[in-house]
């Protein structure tokens, strides 16, 4: 450097015979400057050829080899809810874009409500809408591939977990679209005076606990990044591969969705913790859509409305016909029993896994803040934390005193999220300290509130461990993050006799946790039971068991005519009986009665085989859902073309189209660093203009010869 | 005129130094890194390489095939990586599984060259050296696929840098991963491989 610049100067005034002597000089640098540019700028065109099969704004993906793959698929979804008494329908419209040059296979594996009945699957190609029909797991799976290997268009979806599916899409043509229009119905929650609906759109990236199955076990049907173990033999097909926003194309993973809510009352409002939303009244009816247009999928879409001030209902009777059958649903709300309150050991469990890193971990530590403020002075307490082990704050319950609940506070504003999802060994913690014989003991309520975003896959190994644990605790569960597994959370719940509970964003924490502690507080009616007129009626729940303040009992029957009355007693905390007669005859139109009712008795089966500890009962399983036309553990849904449409020449690549990671959680594994200096760009400047100089002061040189 | 064209000069000039400034780095500061090693390795402790160095040795690890020897450090951020690999993920060689990133430009340049069945030597704290063999090594896509620690297996070790490894693009999506698992020590000839290390 410091010889060029002294160069320059002397350039000037310099004599003619040293002048070309100078300039020979500086051709001969310049000659030297250009070989090492020459030498640094090869890689430039390495590059240059990998770059042009770029495309911006698109996803690529590399084979094992390193090589690039073509772009992805790109994805749109449509939700049209409508929203009738207590049964929302969806017609959820997801289109497969193919924007490459090859026919495609698309493989989705997507979310849906927990409770939900699938029923209905229509494939539309161009003009052409090919309308799907149930079929046993097995044989759908086997007709996809001779359809997807024979050319011809087909689509199917499966069900991997009650809330999880896989839809697969075969033979999308090169630069074109193909509809897949799934149609469920779910249930409306109802509590508190407060409906309620949730429309997941992605999933939190499942934990996979026990020891890894050597792979290729599963063969071939897989597409996730997480390899099968002992514990969840499946992990491979329920874990896609998450992915940030900004890495998929950015009219990709957005979804549009309206729902009409139909609920024959009065509203006084309509909200959403999450969305801004628009709404429209027409009539009876309100329309509702987020005000932003489409939403990223990347949190899920939570609808509350609330009817006006004293018209909540504390009653309903649907009916419906189906096959010659009839089909009844009722509601009865118990209202507050009596007043009397007892004294409880509450035990907090907090997951503080790597999948709670990010704002998850925030709102799970608010709230069980706010659950320590609920504990009053004879209550006992305990906060318990898990990752990849448990650890407890106390040995046992402490009284809850001002200087425990310090503690306890202190304790819980230094959590952090790191490590693995070891359910099992917290709820055995939790659960395992009943077993005291204290006389104090015997008198105290003991629940468990355990904060989680349900992220694991072996969940049906956990219900059962809580069912054998429980004894005479209740468990509550509290949902956290954008995405939250409400699966868990409602059947660990069911299982563990308590509530549930989910919270979506920062300020939502008061609404929800607000109501889930004061019914904690307040006492239980137990022993729920229902008389139909009917006697051999099949209701379900089959035993409705305990009923928590604000809880609605809801049943499902079938073979019972609207007449007659339903008689529903209990027990009231204080000993007293407690009774309640409906008249079947008030009874309003439904639709989709026996689809709940199907799905609740495909529910209870699987239950009781789970239970009995033993294989559930699979050939009357499909019987009920071929019936009726229901999407089971045991049944897909299957659209196949006629005529195929890609020759055997033309290669067809399958393309798994990867979910968002939900918002405000911060990817659970590693991250690959950064590891490029910005040397070699700095190198090829600094000799390019190296070079552009030494050129200017060249031809300078000439010139003023 | 002359001032511009002593500006670009000079600028263009100041870009190539700070260019080779890094690789520069990258070699002495090994040098420094060999002598904090052999401190912390004779008192066990971690030594910093100089007093206001925020990252410490915690490895040697050498190449037999490419005749390469480095010192690797604590951690992966920026400063860390400037002055040799990183130590991402690992305790002690030997307890668990071991992830190594390092920059493609300095040390890990010739990563590439590492085939299936090549030797990777690494040595702890301990001065017990550790051996591990390349099993394979390929690209990924770090926008799609993530590191999930828990299911390595606890005799793995990860060297990750940057691809493709000419690119100018600081910023890229793919890494280059190698992957190697220890090899079970031949029960004899433990004790030759113990260096013996002067403290200063």
């Amino acid at each position: 450097m410091m010889l060029s610049t002294t160069l320059l100067r002397l350039s000037v005034p310099a004599k003619p015979a040293n002048r070309a002597r100078l300039r020979r000089f500086m051709e001969g640098i310049t000659l030297w400057l250009a070989f090492l540019l020459l030498l640094f700028v090869q890689p430039l065109y390495a590059e240059a050829n990998v770059a042009d099969e770029l495309q911006p704004g698109l996803l690529h993906f590399t084979d094992n080899r390193g090589d690039w793959q073509e772009p992805a698929l790109v994805l749109d979804s449509d939700f049209d809810v409508t929203v009738s008494g207590l049964i929302a329908d969806t017609r959820l419209t997801r289109r497969f874009r193919n924007t490459s040059d090859h026919w495609r296979e698309g493989v989705f594996v997507f979310p849906l409500p927990d409770k939900a009945s699938v029923y209905a699957l229509t494939m539309t190609v161009g003009e052409r809408t090919i309308t799907g029909e149930v079929r046993p797991k097995a044989q759908a799976r086997e007709e996809y591939a001779e359809a997807r290997g024979s050319g011809r268009q087909a689509a199917t979806v499966e069900q991997q977990r009650p809330n999880l599916f896989t839809s697969r899409v075969a033979n999308i043509p090169p630069g074109e679209d193909i509809s897949i229009e799934l149609r469920y119905q779910q249930p409306v929650d109802y509590r508190d005076g407060q409906f309620s609906l949730r429309l997941p759109t992605t999933l939190t990236p499942r934990y996979m606990p026990g020891p890894m199955l050597p792979t290729g076990e599963a063969a071939g049907w897989s597409e996730g990044w997480a390899i099968a173990t002992r514990e969840v033999p499946d992990a491979d097909a329920i874990s896609p591969f998450t992915v940030r926003p900004e890495d998929v194309a950015a009219d990709s993973h957005r979804a549009s969705i309206s729902v009409s809510l139909n609920a024959g009352l009065e509203l006084a409002d309509v909200t959403s913790p999450g969305h801004e939303l628009e709404t429209r009244t027409d009539g009876q009816e309100v329309h509702v859509s987020p005000s932003e247009g489409t939403v990223l999928m990347n949190r899920d879409f939570v609808l509350r409305w609330r009817p006006v001030h004293g018209s909540e209902p504390v009653a309903a009777v649907f009916h419906e016909q189906f096959d010659g059958e009839d089909y009844l649903m009722t509601m009865v709300v118990p209202g507050a029993a009596s007043d009397l309150t007892l004294p409880r050991d509450l035990v907090f469990v907090i997951d503080t896994s790597g999948s709670m890193a990010g704002e998850s971990i925030r709102q799970a530590r608010q709230a069980l803040g706010r659950g320590l403020d609920t504990l009053s002075a004879e209550d006992r307490f305990n906060v318990i934390q898990f990752n990849s082990q448990p650890h407890a704050l106390f040995m046992a319950p402490v009284p809850a005193d001002g200087m425990n609940l310090a503690r306890a506070h202190r304790y819980v504003s230094r959590l952090q999220a790191e490590g693995g999802t070891e359910m099992a060994s917290a709820l055995s913690l939790a659960l395992g300290g009943a077993g005291s014989d204290d006389t104090d003991d015997a008198a105290r309520v003991r629940q468990v509130v355990f904060i989680t975003d349900g992220a694991v896959g072996n969940e049906a190994g956990l219900f059962r461990q809580i069912r054998e644990q429980l004894g005479n605790q209740r468990l509550f569960t509290v949902g956290i993050g954008s995405a939250p597994n409400m699966h868990f959370m409602r059947e660990a719940a069911r299982w563990g006799r308590g509530t549930y509970t989910a919270v979506s964003n920062p300020a939502d924490l008061g609404g929800p946790l607000a109501a889930l502690f004061s019914a904690m507080e307040a006492p239980v009616l137990t022993g729920l039971r229902t008389q139909w007129p009917v006697a051999d009626a099949e209701a379900f729940p089959e035993r409705p068991g305990d009923l928590l303040r604000g809880e609605p009992l809801i049943q499902v029957v079938r073979g019972v005519p609207p007449e007659g009355t339903l008689s529903v007693t209990g027990m009231a905390p204080d000993g007293k009986r407690w009774k309640r007669t409906l008249d079947l005859r008030q009874s309003a139109g439904g639709t989709g009665l026996h689809r709940r009712w199907a799905r609740a008795k495909i529910d209870s089966l699987l239950d009781r085989a789970r239970i009995q500890g033993e294989q559930p009962d699979e050939e009357q399983i499909v019987r009920l859902a071929m019936a009726h036309s229901l999407m089971s553990p045991f049944t897909s849904f299957l659209a196949v073309d006629s005529k195929p449409v890609r020759s055997g020449n033309d290669p067809l690549l399958a393309d798994s189209v990867p979910t968002l990671l939900p918002a405000g959680t911060s990817a659970g594994m590693l991250r690959y660093p950064q590891t490029a200096t910005i040397s070699p760009l700095l190198i090829a400047l600094g000799l390019v203009g190296m070079m552009f100089s030494a050129a200017i002061v060249l031809l300078r040189g000439r010139v003023g010869l | 005129m002359n001032r511009i064209l002593l500006l670009l000069l000079s600028s263009s000039a100041t870009l190539l130094v700070f260019g080779l400034w890094i690789p520069l780095k990258a070699v002495v500061a090994q040098e420094l890194l060999a002598l904090a090693w052999a401190e912390s390795q004779a008192r066990q402790t971690e030594t910093r390489p100089w007093p206001w160095a925020d990252t410490w040795p915690v490895a040697r690890m050498a190449l037999p095939e490419l005749d390469r020897s480095m010192i690797v450090l604590e951690g992966t951020h920026g400063e860390s990586l400037a002055f040799g690999p990183g130590r991402l993920v690992g305790g002690l060689p030997g307890e668990g599984p071991v992830i190594i990133a390092g920059h493609r430009d300095t040390h890990f340049r010739q990563l590439d060259e590492l085939a299936p069945g090549s030797g990777i030597r690494l040595q702890g704290q301990d001065g017990q050296w550790q051996d591990y063999q390349v099993e394979a090594s390929r690209v990924v896509d770090s926008r799609r696929e993530q590191i999930d620690t828990q299911r390595l297996s606890p005799d793995t070790l990860l060297l990750v840098t940057c691809y493709p490894f000419e690119s100018l693009d600081t910023g890229g999506p793919l890494r280059y991963v190698v992957t190697a698992r220890r090899r079970n020590p031949a029960p004899g000839n433990r004790l030759e491989q113990i260096d013996t290390v002067a403290g200063l």
